[in-house]
């Protein structure tokens, strides 16, 4: 039995073998290997100095292509997926820390010198150190599929929201409608995961997840098209800009309320975390899934959480809009902070409902709500309100 | 603590005038009644129990007793809704022979002693005529020793 | 497709039969066999068991003494709940009676203990129901008593406090103000969890109308306890027949009409108001004065039997005791209020919604390992 100071010996031993020994291949193929295959010399010298010139490194980068205003480095780091999965990943330490300051608790405290702030980054390690287990009566292909389509549903939300008038990926005159028609493919995931994982329990999640779906669809859907019907457009761009005076949560109060609910149910946040009762049907259609597998449908519903706070944001909140003494990023992730902190807050303060308490609130409350919202917005718009 | 003996003297009494010599008093005691009769007119004292107001069985259980080859059966039962009533535990007790386990059950004058049989049933294998379920509650479903709550189980490492 | 490998039992229609425990997160060391067809709940068959010892063959093979911890042990949540009356009928066969300073101390703990098992049972009931701050709040809370438990009885959960003849030793001299600091604080998180969690709307549409158990199906199947009390039966064992020193002692018997399990939630909440009104009033009363009967050499019974019962946490918790005169008991009975409760588990789920389970299941109360001894 190694002891752990022998542990930390033999990696210390192995790093310092690894460090003395890597120059000597290292520099050969750049000084010698490189140069004979024809490439350019000071390119070895670019990418030595690169590693620690941070503007060196971006004006190599923008040479082949992936620099920060290609569309690659859009699409996957900013503001696409990986800054996505930052702030999904920073959203979930924030909903530990602030349901343990709820719960008079103190939450992550040990990773990381200040109250865990490194808690994410020790959970990721310890999901990659676990073992997958599928189940041998589950559906082999789709069991795999579920977490990268949870993932890859989440991503492609990213496409066409932007974040400021000149920070996007990709321009759409419908943007607005775009991310909902992707959403909408969300329960399917959860449903190949119910049912590939051939399990009683999952099962059940799943079609929870279909009947969720069926409650709240109709009036989210609803509930934005007093939006359009103000501006007249699907552009996410000009609903922001149209925003300018008078953010839309005031004159469309209504919707605001009806989308917000609507957001914690497509979530399968509390109370509408049916899907994943933990009490009634152990973990809903998380149940058989285990390890990285786990992880990453966490984090497809993370992201998509992100998205959906940023849709409210957008909507709702004037987007970027603000006084012109910060930038209109900060503005937007300052709104940001304080919508994703509405959607963690109910988890605190309140229990789960039941599936049919869900319907009777989705078909006889929140549709009916969302077409007097419907009213409200067109007499506004024959007044000139906006 | 007002004493309840008037009252418990009176509910003896109108059971012996109606049962005479077929039940014996054991004792009357401050909230403690006993009384014990044979095997064929169990039920038929439990019903007449049941009509003084003595509704719910707190407890039931057997006791082996292999120098007299018998168990002895006691059902012990209790009033919650009439005041007057609820200090007195009453307890009706019956003998059985060991080589013919079987008795009557009373869960359709007390359907709350279905449980109770039933662990009594598995503890000292006496079969409950008329039980409709008559299997393992709390033992093992493979439990193929005798019924460890006889005295002839021994305790493994106790012997 | 190799889902068909599913196994959903064809009973004849679209039932799909469910195994929900051991081994879930809302079931404790005890099964529940349900068969649900669409959203409701058609049959329901409960399988304890799981965590069975023969706690009954076992004590006859210890002595009085030796029984007290033994006995504790199925449940440890509320351990002078189920060792009191334990005692009190050990008491009877050996002849002995406490001092009354030991009888008041009793009370105590019996109380802090009922408090105790209380918040265990409302934390787990607010995890049940999906609400994480009511778990966490009751479980923070119920330290607080946990630690004047065991200011007295030196343990945290299993004192082992009461033996016959009196208590094992006597309570520290600062006792009553840090009990009456506690029970103040406590007063005031009791109106704070009306606030988050029993007025809370959405918990009342979890809890009202469901699980309902009617007056009469409530004392026909043996229902005892808070449950008992929640269907309109003012029936309290420390009333009924006092023991202890509860008849010096006012306190009022919580009760609500409705029998449901909204109805079961409130009377709990309101006892422990009760506990605490009871051992202020026994801080006025105690004096000094000795703690124990001595009792010298092994303790013997007279050959012979007795029978108690008393109010535990969960209902009332009955001991028959049969002695032959020697040092062990010859066979010792216990009738446990979470066994007589299951009855009423099968009676409630049949008819409702799988999405109900936990909110009836738990309102029961149900301690599996108590249950199955």
């Amino acid at each position: 039995m190694e002891t752990f100071e022998e542990f930390v010996k033999r990696i210390l031993t192995i790093l310092f073998w690894f460090l003395l020994i890597s120059p000597l291949i290292i520099f050969p193929v750049l000084f010698l290997l490189v140069p004979l295959l024809g490439i350019d010399v000071t390119l070895a010298n670019e990418i030595l100095t690169a590693t620690i010139d941070p503007f060196k490194a971006i004006k190599l980068a923008d040479r082949y292509g992936v620099g920060p205003s290609s569309t690659f480095f859009k699409v996957a780091a900013f503001p696409g997926f990986t800054f996505a999965a930052l702030v999904a990943t920073l959203v979930i330490l924030y909903e530990r820390k602030l349901m343990a300051k709820a719960q008079l608790r103190v939450g992550p405290l040990y990773a990381g010198r200040f109250e865990g702030v490194l808690q994410p980054i020790a959970d990721l390690f310890k999901l990659l150190g676990k073992e997958l287990v599928v189940p041998e009566k589950a559906d082999k292909t789709f069991f795999w599929a579920a977490p990268i389509l949870s993932l890859g549903l989440g991503a492609a939300l990213l496409t066409v929201i932007p974040l400021s008038p000149t920070t996007y990926i990709a321009r759409s005159e419908f943007s607005l409608l775009i991310p909902f028609a992707i959403i909408g493919f969300s329960p399917l995931v959860v449903l190949i995961a119910a049912w590939a994982s051939s399990n009683k329990f999952a099962f059940i999640g799943g079609l929870r997840a279909l009947h969720q779906l069926a409650a709240y669809e109709i009036p989210m859907l609803l509930s934005i098209l007093g939006i359009v019907i103000l501006t007249g457009s699907f552009d996410l761009m000009k609903i922001v800009e149209a925003q300018k005076d008078m953010w839309f949560i005031f004159p469309q109060f209504l919707a605001a309320i009806i989308f917000y609910i609507t957001i914690l149910s497509e979530l399968e946040r509390v109370p509408f975390d049916l899907p994943e009762a933990e009490t009634e049907i152990v973990s809903g259609w998380l149940t058989e899934y285990t390890g990285m597998h786990f992880g990453l449908l966490q984090l497809g519903v993370y992201v998509k959480f992100y998205v959906l706070a940023l849709l409210f944001t957008l909507l709702f909140l004037g987007g970027w809009n603000g006084p012109a003494f910060l930038p209109p990023i900060v503005w937007l992730l300052t709104k940001l902070f304080f919508v994703i902190t509405m959607i963690i807050f109910p988890r605190a303060v309140l229990p789960r409902l039941r599936i049919d308490q869900l319907i009777r609130i989705g078909w006889a409350w929140l549709i009916a709500l969302s077409f007097i919202n419907l009213f409200i917005a067109v007499i506004e718009s024959s007044l000139g309100v906006i | 603590m007002p004493s309840n003996l008037d009252t418990e003297n009176q509910l003896v009494k109108s059971l012996t005038d109606q049962f005479k010599n077929k039940i014996k008093t054991e004792y009357v005691k401050h909230n403690r009644i006993k009384i014990s009769t044979n095997q064929d007119n169990l039920k038929s004292l439990a019903t007449s129990v049941k009509e003084l107001g003595f509704e719910q069985v707190i407890s039931h259980g057997g006791t082996d007793y292999p120098d007299n080859n018998v168990f002895r059966i006691e059902y012990h039962i209790i009033c919650v809704s009439k005041k007057k009533l609820r200090s007195i535990m009453f307890s009706i007790m019956t003998e059985i022979s060991k080589d013919t386990p079987e008795i009557e059950t009373l869960i359709d004058i007390f359907p709350s002693a279905e449980f109770h049989e039933q662990e009594t049933y598995e503890n000292f294998g006496i079969t409950f005529t008329g039980h409709p379920r008559m299997e393992k509650l709390l033992l093992p479903e493979d439990w193929d020793d005798i019924p460890p709550l006889r005295k002839d189980y021994i305790l493994p490492g106790r012997g | 497709m190799q889902n068909a490998a599913m196994n959903i039992e064809d009973k004849g229609g679209d039932q799909l039969v469910l195994h929900v425990g051991p081994q879930h997160p809302g079931s404790g060391h005890f099964r529940i066999i349900v068969t649900v067809d669409g959203d409701y709940i058609v049959g329901a068959k409960p399988d304890p068991g799981y965590v069975h010892r023969g706690a009954e063959k076992m004590a006859e093979y210890r002595d009085y003494i030796q029984n007290i911890p033994h006995l504790e042990r199925p449940v440890i949540i509320d351990a002078t709940g189920v060792t009191l009356p334990y005692v009190l009928t050990a008491e009877k066969i050996i002849d002995v009676e406490a001092p009354d300073r030991a009888q008041y101390i009793r009370m105590i703990m019996a109380e802090l203990n009922r408090i105790i098992s209380h918040l265990y049972w409302l934390g787990i009931y607010g995890i049940f129901l999906g609400h994480s701050t009511m778990f966490m709040w009751p479980m923070g809370d119920r330290e607080l008593f946990i630690d004047l438990a065991e200011s007295i009885g030196g343990t945290r959960v299993t004192f082992s406090y009461v033996v016959p003849g009196g208590v094992r030793n006597d309570m520290p001299t600062n006792f009553k103000e840090r009990a009456l600091k506690t029970f103040d604080y406590f007063e005031k998180r009791i109106e704070e969890y009306k606030k988050i969690f029993f007025n809370n709307p959405l918990m009342s549409a979890r809890t009202e109308g469901i699980g309902t158990m009617d007056k009469k199906d409530a004392i026909r199947l043996g229902i005892t306890g808070s449950n008992l009390r929640a269907c309109g039966i003012d029936s309290d064992t420390r009333k009924d027949e006092t023991y202890c020193l509860y008849d010096r002692v006012d306190f009022e018997i919580p009760t609500r009409k409705e029998g449901d399990s909204y109805a079961r939630c409130i009377v709990r909440l309101e006892e422990l108001q009760q506990s605490m009104n009871i051992m202020k009033q026994v801080f006025d009363l105690i004096e000094p004065g000795p703690i124990k009967q001595v009792i010298g050499g092994v303790m013997r019974g007279e050959p012979g039997e007795a029978f108690v019962r008393t109010e535990a946490a969960r209902g009332t918790m009955f001991y028959h005791i049969v002695s032959d005169g020697e040092k062990n008991p010859y066979r010792v009975k216990i009738s446990v209020p979470s066994f007589r409760n299951l009855i009423g588990m099968t009676h409630l789920l049949v008819g409702s919604r799988l999405a109900d389970m936990p909110a009836i299941y738990w309102s029961l109360d149900y301690w599996p390992v108590e249950a199955d001894r």
